[in-house]
């Protein structure tokens, strides 16, 4: 079995790091709005399931791909993908701000106490997937080839299928944008500054709805990009899978130190690749279980996570 | 704003003991006289309206006391509550089926793999600040779930069949289909933790509790020993979950994995803080009302967990501290616990 | 006035590249009202929170009665006789007023859940002993009449004196006072200098954070003066009142000086 391991090492590799990058996105969902509010956006997990449909819609509804269509090449490849991204990115970043309208907005005003807004998110949470459920008639929902999986070459051994290298590099180019975005645009230095301090912020003349707002657009984005990638690896979604691929996204964030936007992507590739190499050897229904316990083990030791809290790597 | 806690509490406050004796007495009456109802309003439109009493309204009573000692006194949240009621439950499976034990004499053996479950989770994740316990146990509840889907020597998905019922009492036999004694036998745990839960909180460990959830920190430098009354609390939770857990078995006598998801969690946690987190009274209302609606309002049948999210949601936003919120009251607590 | 109860030798206290506080050393006196001084951001609730074990040591060491308290829990730290009240008012504030000197008085006693759960003897007595023990520091704290009122609605300085006889619950020997009259008017000022006095000849050692000059000149034995995490001075009042680096150390800071 070792032997099995060091032979698929490296396309194992491959395999995990793009789970790794879908996690990295949404972990930032996560972390963004953690940051800001000190609240776990429980709903984000659905957020994510919205997008992975968004580019169904589009693959199946708006360029009609069937399950027996020919899978499109070259430039119209591109420019059906780039739709789906920004279709996926749009729905899930639109419908993060309207779920900080409708479940946080009066309870984060009131400053009632800290389980509300969160029992809220749960019911946000439990409405949205109800409402795809019942769209979907409890269905999987495949989604129609629109890419042939074929291999790029090989990398030091490892296998480069077409999904994952998208996933790797777009992914990548996401994280950095972000990072580019927190450091540099106005809405940015706001959410950084809020996440350092509210008061202080708010004493600076900072909009914090506007702020709180502009948060649950990018980590709605972010995460909305993670769902176009899930269906471009998997080719399928349901209603269900918000809740998996929140938790394990969730323990990624955590992992590296939730509100820590770098903490996110180390989170993430670190927990895509144990995740991958954990399902080798002891089959998929066990990885669930490693995830945590792995998670535990790292909170035991460094609370508040390898990287630390804070969206500004600096807190004194 | 009228506050029917406050009301209630007035009217005990102001009563004597003979009074108040009756007063118990009288709601002891009415509860117990529950399952001798059953026209056709309250009659759920699939399952039998005495059946519904047992499971889910009395046990989610039972379990929502156990996670409001957790939640609602020490404000620690568990997401992972189920995990309790699993390992009571499959505790009552596998002894049950495996070995001559009855009910009654596995209860205890239920309730003590619980605490045990919940001291080994507790001592790790109670030194982690609130956010990540929520996590850690609910990743918790889902590693008993799974770990009970792929074991096979305990049934795997499969779950357990054929587990006893407790044994006849006073003549009376547990048969699948006798809700009233099922019924009145969850009334007396339910009792019984209520005595416990009144019994603490007025005491040294109610006002630990109640400063950790309020100012953990402020506690800790006043010479709380934090670290210890939120192991307790937690253990205490666990051991009321494992109880429900091992009742809810002999109940069924049928149980699998799928009766231990996340879902079960998220319900309870929703009948504590719908009902009102901190005060007994509310969390119970909270429990009876959801363990019954989503049976009684079958008739919007498949978007009833859809209205159950909304209700949640608005509920959280018109009224976040649930239907019977904590007390309010410029009034010292009741000075000895007199249930 | 004899006796070392509170010792800090050469403390460091390092946040990242930031240094709160540079080798810092004082001692206290048994039954002393000690003052601690300093500029806003001097560092002197940085002190608090190092005796108190919010924060470890970087270098150097504290010791309480002979012992260091490096690596301590900070409850037992408590327990050990050392108590403080928070600059920002921190009461439990749906408790009421007598619960929550009760909390500090009890809830580190042995006798605990189970002998309450069952309601031992050994349970009510000690919680009626309790109950008596928080009305009567109320009283001496000069609040008695609002044991039954929920903290979060007491008026703001009745919330403060609170917090001392909260403080005062946990049996402390030495007690921290940080800025205990932030707020407060002249005439409250006067009355919480009576009361400071009245807790040490109670027999306790009190260690006094104030920025009000007129009241840790009047009411403080000796006082110490922190500026940039650093001792600048530490000396009678009327001495350090004329000491040049305590006066360069205020210029320019007015608004501390009133």
């Amino acid at each position: 079995m070792l032997n099995n391991f060091l032979d698929q090492f490296a396309t194992l590799t491959v395999g995990g790091l793009s789970l790794g990058f879908i996690y990295v996105l949404i972990a930032l969902g996560y972390t963004m709005v953690y940051g800001v509010l000190r609240m776990i956006n429980f709903a984000n997990s659905e957020v994510f399931m919205y997008g992975t449909f968004a580019t169904i819609i589009v693959i199946r509804d708006l360029f009609g791909f069937t399950q027996q269509s020919e899978p499109a090449t070259g430039f119209r490849l591109f420019y059906i993908l780039f739709l789906c991204l920004v279709a996926s990115m749009l729905m899930s970043g639109i419908l993060s701000i309207l779920l900080e309208l409708v479940a946080y907005r009066r309870l984060r005003n009131r400053g009632s106490n800290k389980l509300a807004p969160l029992i809220s998110a749960i019911g946000m949470s439990i409405v949205l997937a109800e409402f795809m459920r019942i769209l979907t008639d409890s269905r999987y929902v495949g989604s129609p080839r629109v890419m042939e999986k074929k291999s790029l070459g090989t990398f030091f051994g490892a296998e480069l299928r077409l999904d994952n290298t998208i996933i790797i590099v777009a992914g990548l180019l996401l994280f950095i944008s972000l990072s580019q975005f927190v450091q540099r645009t106005r809405l940015g230095k706001a959410i950084r500054a809020v996440s350092m301090n509210e008061d202080a912020a708010k004493l600076m003349g900072v909009n914090l709805n506007f702020v709180v707002s502009g948060t649950f657009l990018v980590g709605g984005l972010m995460t909305g990009a993670a769902g176009f990638f899930y269906v471009l690896k998997y080719e399928n979604t349901s209603f269900n899978i918000g809740f998996e691929l929140g938790i394990a996204a969730f323990t990624a964030a955590i992992l590296g130190g939730i509100g820590n936007i770098k903490g996110a992507f180390y989170g993430g590739i670190v927990l895509g690749l144990l995740e991958t190499y954990a399902s080798f050897f002891l089959g998929t229904q066990w990885k669930a279980v490693t995830v945590f316990i792995v998670l535990v083990v790292v909170l035991y030791f460094r609370p508040n996570g390898v990287f630390g809290e804070a969206i500004t790597q600096t807190r004194a | 704003m009228f506050n029917l806690r406050d009301w209630g509490a007035g009217i005990w406050e102001r009563s004597g003991r003979p009074v108040r004796v009756l007063i118990a007495l009288g709601a002891i009456a009415i509860a117990a006289s529950l399952p001798l109802l059953g026209g056709t309003f309250l009659k759920t439109p699939i399952a039998d309206y005495g059946s519904v009493l047992v499971f889910p309204v009395a046990i989610f009573v039972i379990m929502a006391l156990g996670l409001n000692i957790v939640i609602g006194k020490s404000g620690l949240l568990d997401l992972g509550y189920v995990a309790f009621f699993a390992i009571g439950a499959y505790t009552m499976g596998i002894l049950g089926t495996k070995t001559g034990l009855n009910s009654w004499e596995i209860l205890p053996i239920g309730i003590a793999m619980a605490m045990f479950a919940g001291l080994i989770l507790g001592v790790p994740a109670l030194r982690l600040r609130g956010d990540y316990l929520a996590i850690i146990t609910l990743g918790f509840g889902e590693i008993v779930r799974i770990t009970a889907l792929n074991l096979n020597s305990i049934g795997g998905a499969n779950g357990i069949v054929g587990i006893p019922t407790p044994p006849t009492i006073f003549g009376l036999e547990y048969t699948f289909d006798n809700h009233r004694l099922y019924f009145w036998t969850f009334l007396i745990i339910i009792l019984l933790t209520i005595w416990m839960i009144r019994r603490l909180s007025v005491r040294r460990a109610g006002r630990a509790w109640e400063s950790i959830r309020q100012d953990e920190d402020a506690a800790e430098l006043m010479g709380v020993p934090t670290f210890k009354y939120k192991i307790w609390a937690f253990v205490l939770g666990a051991s009321v979950g494992g109880a429900a857990g091992v009742l809810y078995a002999s109940k069924t006598l049928f149980i699998s994995p799928d009766n231990f998801t996340l879902q079960v969690s998220i319900l309870i946690l929703a009948c504590v803080v719908f009902g009102g987190m901190g005060n007994i009274w509310g969390v119970i209302l909270g429990a009876v009302i959801l363990g019954y609606l989503p049976d009684r309002i079958r008739f919007i049948s498949d978007a009833r967990l859809l209205v159950f999210g909304a209700v949640l949601v608005l509920m959280m936003n018109l009224r976040p501290d649930g239907l019977l919120p904590r007390k309010k009251r410029e009034k010292a607590l009741p000075e000895k616990g007199q249930s | 006035m004899s006796e070392t109860i509170l010792k800090l030798q050469n403390v460091t206290m390092k946040f990242g590249g930031v240094v709160a506080l540079n080798d810092v050393s004082f001692e206290i006196k048994k039954q002393e009202i000690l003052g601690l001084i300093g500029p806003n951001g001097a560092g002197k609730t940085t002190v608090f929170n190092v005796i108190t074990g919010v924060y470890q040591v970087t270098e150097g060491d504290i010791t309480f009665e002979g012992k260091s308290v490096k690596g301590k829990k900070r409850y037992k730290i408590t327990r050990g006789g050392i108590a403080r009240t928070f600059q920002n008012i921190r009461l439990w504030g749906d408790m009421t007023a007598l619960e929550n000197v009760i909390t500090a008085t009890d809830t580190h006693k042995k006798s605990g859940l189970l002998s309450g759960l069952f309601g031992m003897p050994v349970s009510r007595r000690e919680e009626r002993r309790d109950k008596a023990r928080a009305q009567e520091l109320l009283d001496f704290i000069g609040i008695g009449e609002y044991a039954d009122r929920l903290a979060k609605n007491l008026p703001y300085g009745v919330q403060r004196r609170l917090e001392i006889a909260r403080a005062l619950g946990t049996e402390p020997k030495l007690l921290l006072l940080d800025e205990p009259a932030a707020g407060f008017n002249p005439a409250e000022k006067v009355e919480l200098a009576q009361t400071i006095r009245k807790i040490r000849d109670a027999g306790y050692t009190v260690l006094l954070i104030e920025h009000d000059m007129s009241l840790v000149m009047g009411v403080s034995d000796r006082v110490v003066v922190v500026d940039f995490g650093q001792k600048i001075a530490d000396d009678l009042p009327t001495k350090v009142q004329n000491d040049k680096r305590v006066i360069e150390a205020y210029l320019g800071v007015p608004e501390d000086a009133s």
